[in-house]
């Protein structure tokens, strides 16, 4: 692999090699941010069976990480409230460049390239207002800011796009904080979570709000499927005796319809939605939660449960074509298919709060 | 390798080593008891007493904000019904939102005033102990509107307080003090196993802590170079200190009391509070008003790190004892 690699930078030096691939760096199927054991972060690239194909050191902790759709670059997301992300070139491992987030903004850890991978898009909050914007990267001239607009909402977690279009789907969770005060929740009485469609002018196409009973479930994490089906997962700020659903499911046009789980089953999750996918063959949807030490699994068609797995601080998930991946904070790569854990494979790091699919 | 994965997080492993019964009836019980008197009594004072530079009032005002702050780190259950802690403490409030309510209400005497039920239909941000602040102490927001209505804004303010404290301390003794002392047994669908009866109560000194640092200290700490001591918690009434203070002895009480099968945990956790204490002491100023200043503000920030030493070193170590850790993951909770 090194020797690869440096055979690979040598032709990159001697512009044998114009335009390296993904397939330049072993065709990582995902990326995963992690902690290692003696204390240092990494981003690590994984091939389809969860084992790992490279690793590039971080300054600090990761949260998501977004991947170029041509070029080997990944943009590294610090943890809320970050204000830098860090664009990596997964050849050599070095930093080709930095996002900066602009004075009274700070990013959420998730962001997403346009379809041709010429700009990026943040997720970001305006936090003297308390408003949520998305900021534009311009990839082709070193990721310079180049603009922003709102997010249509407070609090904007993560961002998907619509397959093969420049439309923004974007999970405003409709939390207010303020760096000053951490993670602090300003505004839990009065938040508004939405589900926001806005194109690359930044104008709102559509806006899913759930029913007012509902508004202390905060709208955080996206998967998307190829014909546009939005997943989106939830975190329950209200009462935690109660379990609403923390799963929906969002077609463009269409009403929003919301999963639970059966009996004694809803309250393992906790009230917490980690990460959500879509299986390969798009037919279920998944949703973590660490707090829980659980994933359920769901039958996208009848909008039905399917089952439920066990392990402990199981966070990110993506899917695969037999299933689902799972990483975990002790270590796992839990490999699921038909809704059960096939095989389980252990790394000495920490794995952390997601597996993005490239 | 192996070993790496076998140490750093324990996951409910661990016999749960807590008094639940205790707890509820020593620490939570009695205090939304004394809630609900605090309460009572403020509103029968501003029956008869609505003026704001009224000193019984006043006095009663802090006694009954004084119990809240000493009950508000048990922030599930009860107090999250119907949203009723946000119903007796709408802060922080960056935007606002007390105030521009409390304008509205007296500059258009609106009637909403005039029966108990409508007044809990009001914006959750014109209720509460920090609206009644901004009536009593706020140099606009005491003399608005005309005398009789701003009295009668008192006094629903007040009233209000008094329900919805009498609420929470009617649902505690009757409903929800026996279902954390019934955790895991049959029929307790809230509590499943005792370990989330523990789980709940650590998280609440957990969150309890992480409120103090990041909002009554953080908030008002700002950067260094832009200290903010307008935000700090209720200053208007001079009582930003005075929260750090009971609310970190509320929940070296609670430390003490998870940690009781544990003499040297309990030792080196009340330890640890009291030196956060320590440094409290020496803050001068109770509204933190002088923060501008960098040596006062830096006194500040060192009592800050030592709240977030309890969090990161006591309060952890207190949850491994519990076997209620949370994981790399469950613990960011992002």
């Amino acid at each position: 692999m090194a020797t690869r690699r440096g055979f690979l930078a040598g032709l990159l030096a001697a512009g044998l090699v114009p335009k390296p691939g993904w397939a330049d760096v072993g065709g990582p199927a995902f990326l995963a941010a992690a902690k290692l054991p003696e204390g240092g972060f990494h981003l690590f690239g994984l091939d389809p069976a969860g084992a790992t194909l490279f690793s590039v050191p971080l300054p600090d902790r990761g949260h998501a990480a977004a991947a170029h759709p041509s070029r080997p670059q990944v943009v590294a997301f610090a943890r809320r409230p970050g204000t830098f992300a860090l664009v990596i070139d997964c050849m050599t491992g070095k930093t080709v460049a930095q996002l900066d987030a602009p004075e009274g903004r700070h990013f959420y850890g998730h962001g997403i390239f346009s379809v041709d991978g010429s700009l990026m898009f943040t997720p970001e909050n305006d936090y003297e207002v308390g408003q949520g914007r998305i900021g534009i990267w311009d990839c082709d001239a070193g990721y310079t800011r180049v603009g922003e607009f709102s997010s249509h909402g407070v609090g904007p977690h993560d961002v998907v796009r619509l397959p093969g279009q420049d439309i923004l789907v974007v999970a405003n969770g409709g939390i207010d904080t303020h760096p000053d005060s951490g993670r602090t929740k300003l505004n839990l009485p009065t938040m508004r979570p939405n589900l926001s469609y806005v194109d690359l002018d930044g104008r709102l196409i559509e806006q899913v709000e759930l029913d007012p009973a509902l508004h202390h479930n905060s709208i955080r994490h996206l998967a998307i499927r190829d014909d546009g089906l939005v997943a989106f997962a939830m975190q329950w700020q209200g009462d935690t005796a109660e379990h609403p659903p923390l799963l929906g499911l969002h077609q463009i046009g269409s009403a929003p319809v919301l999963l639970s789980a059966p009996g004694d089953l809803q309250p393992t999750m906790k009230g917490y939605g980690a990460s959500v996918a879509f299986s390969g063959d798009g037919q279920s949807a998944g949703i973590s939660s660490s707090r829980g030490n659980t994933a359920h699994f769901y039958d996208v068609a009848s909008a039905g449960f399917a089952t439920a797995i066990t392990a402990p601080d199981v966070s990110g998930l993506s899917g695969t074509q037999q299933g689902f991946l799972a990483t975990t904070g002790l270590g796992e790569v839990l490999d699921i298919r038909k809704n059960v854990i096939q095989n389980v494979s252990r790394h000495p790091v920490s794995w952390d709060n997601h597996l993005i699919s490239i | 390798m192996r070993a790496f994965l076998a140490i750093p997080f324990l996951l409910c492993t661990q016999a749960v080593a807590a008094d639940v019964s205790a707890i509820v009836d020593d620490h939570i019980l009695p205090r939304f008891e004394r809630l609900a008197a605090t309460t009572d009594q403020l509103a029968k004072v501003a029956a008869t007493d609505c003026d704001p530079e009224s000193a019984e009032l006043r006095g009663s005002y802090h006694a009954a904000f004084d119990a809240w702050v000493a009950a508000s780190h048990l922030r599930f259950g009860p107090t999250e019904t119907g949203e009723r802690a946000f119903a007796l403490a709408f802060w922080p409030d960056p935007r606002g939102a007390t105030p521009k309510v409390l304008s509205q209400l007296l500059s258009g005497s609106d009637p909403v005033v005039d029966d108990d039920a409508s007044f809990a239909s009001v914006s959750i941000a014109g209720r509460g102990f920090y609206a009644l602040e901004f009536m009593l102490f706020d140099d606009q927001i005491m003399v608005a509107g005309t005398p009789e209505y701003h009295c009668k804004l008192v006094q629903a303010i007040a009233d209000d307080i008094d329900q919805t404290a009498d609420a929470i301390w009617q649902d505690w003794s009757d409903r929800y003090a026996a279902l954390l002392k019934t955790a895991g047994t049959d029929g307790n669908a809230t509590y499943q196993t005792r370990e989330e009866a523990i789980q709940e109560l650590y998280k609440a000194l957990t969150t309890g802590l992480q409120f103090t640092s990041d909002a009554r200290v953080g908030r008002p700490l700002g950067t260094f170079d832009k200290p903010r001591p307008r935000r700090a918690e209720a200053r208007r009434s001079n009582r930003s200190l005075r929260h750090v203070v009971l609310s970190l002895q509320n929940l070296r009480d609670l430390a003490r009391d998870l940690a009781a099968e544990d003499e040297n945990l309990t030792n080196t956790v009340s330890a640890a509070f009291d030196e956060a204490l320590a440094r409290a002491d020496v803050i001068s100023d109770p509204s933190f008003a002088d923060i501008n200043d960098p040596q006062a503000r830096l006194r500040l920030e060192i009592l800050q790190q030592h709240i977030d030493a309890i969090r990161e070193i006591h309060a952890a170590n207190l949850g491994a004892h519990l076997g209620v850790s949370a994981g790399f993951n469950a613990l960011d909770g992002d």
